[in-house]
């Protein structure tokens, strides 16, 4: 396993409901990032088809592996690199039950899936409508380390990011389609996710306006102390580049050991006050 | 929350970018070649047309003056052109009023007397002019409501908020004065009292009984669910005024919320046939 990998956010704007034209974005933007000898290439929430595409869901899921994330894999073949990306994910048991996933695969092909278990639906958001939740958190042991997928909103529940590192995620991958009215929220959420679990954090958001709703960008990586290493432009697209020491998990997990200190009987609490909440 | 003017500041800037790129964005995925806005000389049209011309450049963006003659005041049109000036962009007057007398003229049932009746015709033609340049230019219209306005329903079904998309419906009246100060809109119009200019001598807070300096706070508060009670006792006014701005704000629904049909099949248009605005 490698200690040291370089990690890519690749903020987009989707094309929505058009997967053929996303997925020649994402193949571009994977072979620039492999010229610079990226690991480990990250895609927004939803990022094959476009957030806001209401019924037209049913028409664009797929189910995994399915004729998308296999274009994808060769993808990562042929590039050598690991991607993480979003897409509605049809149920394959079903004709009409989807989830908000995020795929990850690697040079050898598909790794593992995500699906969100905290979905959104107030506001201008309104994804129980189109969602099933997903029902446990999800971490993979990979050439590039261990990486837990959570998805934008699962932000809010700490105890989401929590379940990645207690399974030993050094690098939590966190992909979103987060509009600006939002932006002070994971701003802040991004760096006490990292801080408290200290781990890596990468937080990758959709650019562009989806419907009139602007996505504010400002992809970033954050180290396990709460430091941001690199932040991408707020609104528009950006590609940006971060190397990643696993080795510097340590010092922080020494300085402030939130880990060791977990007090396990107060989950037990935390269950039985949100059962009568 | 505490219900001072302080609630309804904004970064006027972060602002005016989203209204920007938002303009942007949707005049250059639908394929169009720019925008066109009725250009009163108010407040909230000179706001969109500069936001339109600053977004887009001045040469993309017609300002469509249609005075008539029972509410025409030259310093309204001064004003208009000013804008037009001040922000590039072109312009061009049409004098409705022809077009106005031969509705009166010809509707059987017309009574000069009823002044709201006869006011929304004027509204709904000014529409039909902006929508003709919009289809003979290949443009898109840009309509000029407020959140206030359109909250509170005063404004024309079907006319004067007849649009494509509405660059500052999400901002209170008292905002989009602040705004139209940061976009550099001159003063005279930026402080002159609204009237939609349906009959001679209509103000806007005259006929809706309420200074917008206290309408704004009243429906911030009722857009936070706060109760009336509280916004009463918080802005030390009779709960009564804040129970009527509230029922007002209700009843309009129907204005607001298009395409009322029962529910007969599968998928209905304007309950759940839920599907994105693609530009395709």
């Amino acid at each position: 396993m490698e200690e040291k990998i370089k990690i890519t956010l690749a903020q987009i704007s989707c094309k929505r409901e058009d997967k053929a034209e996303n997925l020649k974005k994402i193949e571009k933007t994977m072979i620039k990032a492999k010229k610079q000898d990226t690991d480990l290439v990250i895609f927004p929430e939803l990022s094959l088809t476009g957030y806001i595409v209401r019924d037209q869901i049913y028409e664009l899921a797929e189910t995994i592996p399915g004729p998308s994330t296999k274009i994808i894999e060769n993808i990562a073949k042929k590039t050598e690199t690991h991607i993480v990306f979003g897409m509605p994910e049809l149920s394959p048991k079903t004709h009409a039950t989807i989830y908000n996933t995020a795929v990850l695969v690697g040079p050898k092909g598909f790794i593992g899936k995500y699906r969100k278990m905290y979905l959104p639906t107030h506001s201008v958001f309104e994804e129980k409508r189109y969602f099933r939740p997903g029902h446990q958190a999800a971490v993979f042991d990979t050439e590039l380390g261990k990486i837990g997928l959570i998805i934008c909103y699962d932000i809010f529940f700490p105890e989401v990011s929590r379940l990645t590192r207690l399974n030993g995620a050094q690098l939590i991958v966190c992909i979103s389609a987060s509009p600006a009215t939002r932006r002070a929220f994971f701003e802040t959420l991004t760096v006490a996710r990292a801080m408290e679990n200290t781990a890596f954090l990468a937080y990758v958001n959709l650019a562009g306006i989806e419907d009139g709703l602007q996505f504010w960008g400002g992809s970033r990586l954050v180290g396990p102390n709460g430091k941001i290493l690199v932040q991408a432009k707020y609104d528009d697209d950006d590609f940006v580049m971060c190397d990643v020491d696993y080795a510097d998990i340590r010092s922080v997990e020494t300085f402030v050991p939130t880990l060791r200190d977990l007090r396990p009987e107060l989950f037990d609490e935390l269950k039985s006050q949100a059962k009568n909440l | 929350m505490e219900l001072t003017p302080s609630v309804l500041n904004l970064d006027w800037q972060e602002v005016e970018t989203k209204i920007k790129r938002f303009i942007k964005d949707y005049v250059e995925t639908s394929g169009a070649k720019g925008i066109v806005v009725s250009l009163s000389g108010g407040l909230d049209s000179s706001t969109v047309a500069a936001l339109s011309a600053l977004a887009m450049g001045g040469s993309k963006v017609l300002g469509l003056i249609l005075p008539e003659k029972e509410t025409f005041n030259a310093k309204d049109i001064e004003h208009a052109k000013n804008v037009a000036k001040k922000f590039r962009l072109k312009s061009q007057t049409c004098d409705i009023t022809p077009t106005l007398e031969a509705f009166y003229k010809t509707i059987p049932i017309f009574d000069p007397a009823e002044k709201v009746c006869k006011g929304n015709i004027k509204a709904r033609t000014r529409i039909v002019y902006v929508y003709y340049y919009a289809n003979k230019l290949n443009l898109i219209v840009c309509g000029s409501s407020d959140k206030s306005e359109t909250m509170m329903g005063y404004f024309t079904k079907w006319g004067d908020a007849a649009a494509d998309i509405y660059p500052i419906m999400d901002l209170y009246k008292t905002q989009v004065r602040k705004l139209a100060r940061h976009v550099g809109i001159p003063k005279e119009i930026e402080t002159k009292p609204s009237t939609p200019a349906l009959w001679p001598g209509q103000l806007a807070e005259k006929e809706l009984g309420i200074k917008y300096e206290q309408l704004d706070l009243i429906l911030y508060g009722l857009e936070h669910f706060m109760k009336s009670k509280e916004i009463a006792e918080q802005l030390d006014i009779e709960k009564q005024l804040v129970d009527k701005i509230k029922h007002r704000w209700l009843s309009a629904e129907h204005k607001r919320r298009m395409f009322l049909t029962p529910k007969l099949e599968y998928r209905t248009i304007g309950t759940d046939f839920r599907l994105p605005r693609s530009n395709y």
